[in-house]
């Protein structure tokens, strides 16, 4: 493309030098200059509103845009090497704007070809007609690895197969869109298209408010009140089946969850009884009846589908057998992926629809058939050769797709023998071309290639389509580096109409009843991460106190020798701390441990507090490099309380008080009590070292209070009192397991007709053990005794609640 | 041919294990032409809190069962009467390989048994260059496909040794081909390989071995446990022939079918998910006593 002559824009609109440089490519349409060189409407209001601001201004609006993806955590994990990393999310500023005339027919093609993949798929998995009668090729089935027998015959408990597609389009050089690639199996993208919106939005507010463009809001209403009435209908929730926070778009699932208010689920939140898909809550096994599964169909059931899977739930296959769950999409519905389907689907469209496709789909032959197979020989050199049954964009697979004219005499030649032994693994496909798009590089717009990613739901009243969705950008003019993994970025698709358009929200309407949620339904495994993020939260704290108060006398005295820091050392050393690391790997596994739990529930908590936990780790890793012991450390741990004290205000002054805080709360308190019953018994022993009572008052944050509230030096007997027996001091004991009464009392089944559940019992027992104890009756023993009965509450809940 | 079949499967488990679910593929299934089961039941001990059964793709009678509670070993039993159809074998009706391909090509079918299912890899069985030449030797220049088929099996049978020693249930196709030994899974997990690398269709079967030999006849082997064998399609006319490569021979009246698929993977007795790390023991015993 860029050996082509490239042609200067006639005439650039405005004079800020914008557009100086911007060219069109020849043969190829651009979305923002027509041919004959014009700005297209829309576009003449955006670059006026970009002349406007200048380029200071435009930098800044940008940066403002960045700014919102930093602050909501939006990421996405780039796969390079075996664990993947969160990527910012690569927003590319400038929205693509496409007139509502050009979308109508995007619109009605996208419709047509929801319908027509649906009635393939319910082919396939059921009467199978389109075999019979010879218009779908046994072998492209049978020997699918996404055809899943298993599911052949199942009739889908919704009546369909398909409820939620996205199409990949691209602009060919007579100026139509053309269909890239189907997305079946899970689409993705769809809740970075709202935060693509958002940013976008936020950077180009008066630009936008300026133009009609097209609110994404009311396709995601729908869509959530068809998925909720089709749940209502069969007495269930709908849940998001998520393969979990590894996964590429997890956050996008979290995102979704919480923007539609479906619960997010992992498979082994799931448990099949009796037929029924439930759900594992504190609150006892409830039953889920539309699962909008964003896991690959093979992973979802390893009894009957891949054994190997370890993210699937037994028995997911048998719930849909019993009719009981709809999944969104049905399980088998990726087969539709396949890249030689697309050879199939213009006649199909002709014998299923009667209609021809409205909008083309690639040029396809699938070299299985004989003739089809000639004519791709005939024209190897400007084919694209992969394999038939790839499920990834042909231009998104560089690694096994092929244009014949690139490659070697040698591979040509061995690729046109594999056509002849085995035509049937291989598709030839016309290369794409792509329209081109301005994106913002310094200062200037420059064009680059771009596909448009399109939303289709289904709703009641039929097929709707997401007026907008995101376009990716290339990051140079070649049309394979338009993905995320190679560099792309994705931009906001601004659907511009000459009329003012609906404002919608997600709120409830004006008339609409007010329903709220009912309660109770807070997954195990969701309960049992946000008690150990509670728990490794406070585990932090609780080290780093220690270790303040251990370098701060380091730094006084400077020698490591001192039995008061031998002992500190030694008790460290117990809880798998090494003092002598001035920032050591046990509190970095902790903080690591608190992110890893706070990872799989990030539907649960605000973005905010999300930030404030990476945030504190980034700066201890930092920490960890470079503190010296001593005074630096004794710093460094100040810095880190006050980031730890950041992230719990967060939480808890902003978390709705309901199950899912008190399980934090309740860990939060379990650890605490376990954490100052060791320290104090260790510190308070007849044979402690001199010095341990002080820093055992600097550690339980109550030095002052000690000074005003015992003013005889009472031995170790007034240290007890206040730090274990004292129920007003919010560090002793007995206020852990107060707060932990009242939490446990209220949990699901705490307390049920009269009856206490085991943990609330024994936490009863402690209580009332404490609330009677005198600082002579605390020994030793005693307070061992106590750190286990606390640590016993942690089993007896775990029983309760997570098993 | 008139049998009594009597399997026990059974698990013990290290420790304790809950919520566990499994699927029980031993019943055997009635197959026109080729048996009959006149009477089946199947016993789990302890008993399931679930049981259904449903019938898979392949045809094959499935037992799903699932434990709320906590259990500590499983057993399985099965009882089954099956008459088995006891005619000779048919004269080879099958056409040479290149005319199998026109015939699979002219074949619109998708159903269970259509050998479309059978032609590529399968989870338990990837294909194999070492072993697809090793099928395209041994076939010298047979020209009938249930010919060639035969070649292989009786291939097999001559260069694998039967060794209980050396492989278990995991063993790949490929890693029992470099070793040429191994039990009757081994050998018709190659012998599939083979097959379907030189594009004859070929499922694996699943049953049970008559266990006392007729009179003045040696015990086959693998009569004293759970048997596998191969089926291949052989053409339209001949349609599914089944193969015995542990023993040498077609599979004929001492061969009662549980069902087959395209694997070990789709037809194994039992497939369980259980919440446990621990490891399991198992032991399986199987008596077939002729009626009459």
């Amino acid at each position: 493309m860029d050996k082509r002559t490239q042609r200067q824009v006639p005439k650039p609109p405005g004079d800020s030098g914008l557009l100086a440089g911007y060219r069109l490519l020849p043969g190829i349409p651009d979305e923002m200059i027509d041919p004959a060189g014009t700005v297209r409407p829309g576009w003449t209001e955006l670059l006026a509103g970009f002349d406007e601001l200048g380029p200071d201004g435009l930098n800044a609006r940008f940066e403002r845009a960045d700014q919102y993806l930093r602050d909501a955590g939006v990421f996405y994990r780039k796969y390079d090497g075996a664990a993947g990393k969160e990527r910012a999310w690569p927003l590319a500023h400038v929205p693509l704007i496409i007139g509502e005339a050009d979308w109508q027919h995007i619109t009605a093609g996208l419709v047509q070809r929801a319908e027509l993949l649906e009635r393939v798929v319910a082919d396939i998995y059921g009467g199978n007609q389109l075999v019979a009668r010879g218009m779908l090729p046994p072998e492209l089935i049978a020997q699918n690895p996404e055809f899943l027998r298993p599911l052949v015959g199942l009739a889908p408990a919704s009546g369909h197969y398909l409820h939620f597609c996205a199409f990949e389009l691209g602009r060919g050089p007579d100026g139509g869109w053309w269909v890239l690639g189907d997305r079946t199996q899970a689409p993705s993208g769809a809740g970075f298209a709202l935060e693509n919106r958002v940013a976008t939005t936020r950077a180009l507010s008066d630009i936008y408010a300026r133009l009609n463009v097209h609110r994404l809001a009311g396709f995601f209403r729908d869509f959530r009140d068809s998925l909720n009435a089709a749940a209502r209908h069969a007495d269930g929730r709908v849940g998001i089946l998520t393969p979990g926070q590894h996964n590429e778009t997890y956050f996008e699932h979290a995102y979704i969850a919480r923007y539609l208010g479906f619960m997010l689920l992992e498979g082994e939140d799931l448990v099949v009884e009796d037929g029924q898909m439930m759900v594992r809550t504190v609150a006892g096994l409830q039953p889920v009846s539309v699962l909008w599964r964003r896991m690959d169909s093979s992973f979802t059931d390893p009894l009957e589908l891949r054994v190997d899977s370890r993210i699937g739930t037994p028995g997911m296959v048998e719930a849909i057998r019993q009719g009981s769950l709809s999944m969104v999409n049905a399980i088998g519905s990726g087969i539709l992926e396949t890249r030689a389907l697309a050879a199939f689907l213009p006649r199909l469209s002709q014998a299923l629809l009667g209609t021809p496709l409205h909008l083309p789909g690639i040029a396809t032959w699938w070299c299985g058939q004989d003739a089809e197979r000639r004519h791709v020989l005939d024209n190897f050199e400007r084919m694209m050769v992969g394999p038939a049954f790839s499920t990834t964009l042909a231009i998104e697979d560089r690694e096994h797709t092929m244009l014949g004219a690139a490659l070697e005499p040698a591979a040509r030649d061995a690729l046109r023998q594999r056509l002849l032994d085995d035509g049937g693994r291989f598709t030839g496909q016309e290369p794409v071309t792509l329209s081109t798009a301005p994106v913002y590089v310094e200062g200037r717009l420059q064009p680059r290639p771009i596909t448009l990613r399109v939303y289709a739901a289904r709703t009641a009243r039929g097929w709707t389509i997401m007026p907008g969705g995101f376009a990716r950008v290339g990051s140079s003019l070649d049309t394979t580096a338009i993905t995320m993994q190679r560099g792309g970025q994705a931009a906001d698709v601004w659907v511009v109409s000459s009329t003012p358009v609906e404002r919608v929200s997600l709120l409830p309407q004006a008339g609409e009843k007010l329903r709220r949620q009912s309660v109770g339904n807070l997954p195990s495994r969701a309960a049992d991460n946000l008690i150990w993020l509670g728990r490794y939260a406070e585990r932090c704290e609780a080290t780093v106190r220690i270790l303040r108060a251990y370098n701060a006398r380091l730094a006084e005295v400077s020698n490591p020798d001192l039995p008061l820091l031998a002992d500190t050392r030694l008790y460290l050393d117990g809880i798998d701390i090494d003092a002598t690391e001035p920032l050591p790997q046990g509190l970095l596994g902790a903080l690591d441990s608190a992110v890893h739990s706070a990872g799989q529930i990030r539907d649960r908590f605000s973005p905010d507090g999300w930030l404030a936990l990476a945030d504190l780790r980034k700066t201890a890793r930092n920490f960890a490099s470079r503190v010296q012991p001593g005074d630096d450390a004794t710093r460094a741990m100040t810095v880190l309380l006050r980031k730890l004290a950041g992230f719990s205000g967060l939480v808890h002054e902003n978390m709705y008080r309901f199950a899912g805080w008190r399980f934090l709360e309740t860990g939060r308190r379990l650890e605490r009590g376990i954490q100052m019953a060791g320290i104090t018994r260790w510190l308070t022993r007849e044979d402690a070292p001199d010095g341990a009572l002080d820093m055992l008052l600097e550690i339980g944050d109550s030095v002052m209070t000690h000074r005003r509230r015992y003013n005889v030096a009472a031995g170790a007997n007034s240290y007890i009192d206040l730090l274990v027996l004292d129920p007003l001091n919010p560090r002793s004991v007995l206020f852990q397991i107060a707060e932990l009464r009242e939490q446990i009392e209220k949990l699901p089944g705490g307390i049920a007709d009269g009856q206490l559940s085991p943990a609330a019992r024994a936490v009863l027992e402690l209580h009332t053990e404490l609330l009677v104890a005198e600082p002579d009756d605390m020994s030793s023993d005693r307070l061992a005794a106590l750190g286990s009965g606390i640590a016993r509450l942690a089993g007896l809940l775990a029983d309760a609640y997570f098993v | 041919m008139l049998y009594d079949v009597r399997l026990e499967l059974h698990y013990d488990y290290e420790g304790f294990v809950h919520g566990d679910r499994h699927l029980v593929r031993v019943a055997p299934a009635s197959i026109p032409g080729v048996q009959r089961v006149i009477a089946s039941s199947i016993a789990f001990d302890p008993e399931p809190d679930i049981q259904t059964n449903f019938t898979d793709f392949f045809g094959n009678l499935v037992t799903t069962i699932a434990y709320a509670g906590y259990h500590d070993r499983l057993d399985v039993r099965l009882s089954a009467r099956v008459g088995v159809d006891d005619s000779a074998p048919p004269a080879d009706l099958s056409p040479d390989l290149a005319a199998l391909q026109r015939e699979l090509g002219a074949l619109w079918s998708l159903d269970g048994n259509s050998p479309h299912h059978f032609l590529a890899a399968s989870p338990r069985v990837p294909l194999s260059r070492a072993i697809t030449d090793y099928a395209r030797q041994s076939l010298g220049r047979t020209t009938s496909v249930r010919a060639a088929a035969m070649d292989l099996c009786l291939a097999i049978h001559r260069d694998f040794a039967y060794d209980r020693k050396s492989t278990n249930v995991d063993t790949t196709p490929l890693e029992a081909f470099q070793l040429r030994r191994g039990v009757c899974q081994d050998f018709v997990h190659v012998m599939i390989a083979g097959l379907r690398g030189v594009g004859i269709p070929a499922a694996y079967v699943s049953g049970f071995l008559r266990t006392i030999p007729p009179r003045g006849k040696p015990r086959l082997e693998g009569a004293d446990a759970m048997h596998a064998w191969v089926r291949a399609w052989c053409g339209q006319h001949a349609g599914w022939v089944e193969f015995d490569p542990t023993n040498a021979m077609l599979a004929g009246s001492d061969h009662i079918t549980i069902g087959h698929g395209r694997d070990y993977s789709d037809i194994s007795p039992i497939v369980g998910v259980l919440r446990t790390s621990g490891r399991h023991e198992t032991k399986q015993s199987v008596d077939v006593v002729r009626v009459e």
